[in-house]
């Protein structure tokens, strides 16, 4: 039971519906291709419907339109954003030399928050927290220890385009079953995920649905 | 899009349908039946016994902030433990602000807003701050204004009395998606307002990434595997029920179930890798 929907007729329609489509959708197994493309083109209409309500209702009317109408004065700031935000839906038609400016705008602010972030966020406290302390438990250094030479040897696997001299070839040779066996564990992660999630929907249709799970 | 090549024949759809039919029947089983011989919980875990002991040292009517971003692809892993979460938090008279930065995060939202609704929570304990677009930099946004102009409302005013940002709350609870997550908020917010408390729930997938930050208490909470969802699932239902439950009869994913997939899971890679091993062995094909 995901309890989203309430027990009113409605609720119980909507569940069915949702069930059906569960049902529809492992249609594949069994080679019904059409009615899972049937069922794709519904969740894209569906996708696509939602993100233009939310866009229009939650993003343009409350956040530009209304703004703008009832306060221009304190939004003027909004005026040039729109006009470069204009430029990008009309890029199909002005010269690129027009488009380059709200383009660069776009991608600098994006990569200065990704690369701000990740450095002063992810990158700095992580290497200090690899470093090992002085004083600090002797497992907990053994691991910073361990933590340090499999990163530096994960790093060598990435060596590219350098004269490939045999010893270092094996150590980045090492660095790269390292890096395989971390791609191995993070898929473990992925299968228990993606299986937790076939166990809900079969419970949703036989428990929901139906009403057989105890 | 479907592609013909790769679409299985009716002939080799048996042993996902065989698959499908094992997991049913392990779900329909009573837990009575395998009572003990399979758990999903990890009740020695420290990580769901560190979010629970967070959230029981809040003071008294603590002002919390749920970022709530799951996708539509994985919250069905996390739903009991974020719903253990809200019933934890309302056993302690929490007031809670609840603001997304996805959409797919947005939509599931409303759906557990309107849920927590029908439970009979309303304005003096719960707000709905919204969808904030724009990604990290809706999220930074929020650092100075976190409630919107028309929200009116008792938990509303509190903020605003606080100050209307991410520093009028004594708390910030994640619940991860791949598409905005904790990371975000590590990356963008932690060096920005370093005193502001963060905790997760995320899905397993998100584990390896996020693991990192809860050694550095960089989190100091974090619950992003299924054995520590079901601890925690577990941990706040032993405690004294929450008036009134709002968990919608939601229980963490069935362990016999999970364990028959483990071994369906187990025996496709098997076959596969003694399918490929013959195929390299020499001599003549057929």
């Amino acid at each position: 039971m995901n309890g989203l929907l309430g027990p009113d007729p409605a609720g119980t329609a909507t569940t069915a519906v949702a069930a059906l489509a569960t049902i529809g959708t492992w249609a594949y197994l069994v080679g019904a291709r059409r009615l899972f493309a049937v069922l794709q083109l519904l969740l894209a209409g569906l996708a696509t419907g939602y993100l233009a309500v939310v866009a229009v209702h939650e993003v343009l009317l409350p956040r530009l339109v209304v703004p703008l109408a009832e306060r221009p004065l304190d939004h003027l700031l909004l005026v040039p954003g729109g006009v470069l935000v204009a430029f990008l839906l009309a890029s199909r038609w002005l010269p690129s030399r027009a488009v380059a400016l709200p383009a660069a705008v776009l991608v600098g602010g994006t990569a200065a928050f990704a690369f701000g972030g990740a450095v002063l966020g992810t990158l700095l406290p992580q290497l200090a927290a690899a470093f090992p302390i002085p004083g600090s438990a002797p497992l907990d250094q053994a691991t910073a220890v361990a933590g340090a030479v499999v990163t530096g040897l994960v790093a060598l696997s990435f060596v590219h385009g350098l004269p490939a001299e045999r010893r270092l070839a094996r150590v980045a040779l090492v660095g790269r079953w390292l890096l395989v066996a971390g791609i191995g564990g993070w898929l473990g992660f992925l299968v228990v995920s993606r299986l937790a999630l076939v166990v809900d929907r079969i419970d949703f249709v036989l428990g929901s649905w139906l009403g057989l799970v105890p | 899009m479907t592609d013909r090549h790769s679409a299985p024949r009716p002939r080799r759809a048996l042993l996902p349908l065989a698959s499908v039919l094992l997991i049913s029947a392990a779900l329909i089983v009573p837990d009575q039946a395998l009572s003990g011989l399979v758990r999903l919980d990890d009740p020695g875990g420290p990580a769901a016994g560190e979010l629970r002991a967070l959230i029981r040292s809040l003071p008294e009517r603590p002002l919390l902030l749920v970022g709530f971003d799951p996708d539509l692809g994985t919250y069905a892993e996390i739903r009991p433990a974020v719903r253990a979460m809200l019933d934890d938090l309302f056993r302690h008279e929490a007031r809670i602000g609840i603001v997304s930065f996805s959409p797919e995060g947005r939509a599931l939202a409303v759906a557990e807003i309107d849920r927590l609704r029908r439970a009979g929570f309303e304005d003096d304990r719960l707000v709905d701050l919204g969808y904030r677009s724009g990604a990290e930099a809706g999220l930074i946004q929020t650092i100075e204004l976190v409630v919107p102009d028309a929200e009116r409302g008792l938990v509303a005013n509190g903020i605003r009395i606080a100050g209307g940002g991410l520093d009028a709350f004594d708390m910030v609870l994640l619940v991860g998606g791949t598409d905005f997550g904790p990371r975000a908020w590590v990356e963008q917010i932690l060096p920005r307002l370093p005193d502001l408390r963060l905790a997760a729930i995320a899905p397993t997938v998100l584990g390896p990434e996020l693991a990192p930050y809860r050694r550095t208490r960089q989190l100091i909470a974090l619950v992003a595997t299924l054995r520590d969802n079901a601890a925690y699932v577990e941990m706040v239902r032993g405690g004294p029920a929450p008036p009134p439950d709002t968990s919608g009869g939601d229980r963490p994913a069935d362990a016999a179930a999970m364990l028959v997939g483990l071994l369906v899971t187990l025996g496709i890679l098997g076959e596969t890798l003694l399918r490929r091993a013959a195929w390299r062995q020499p001599g003549p094909r057929s």
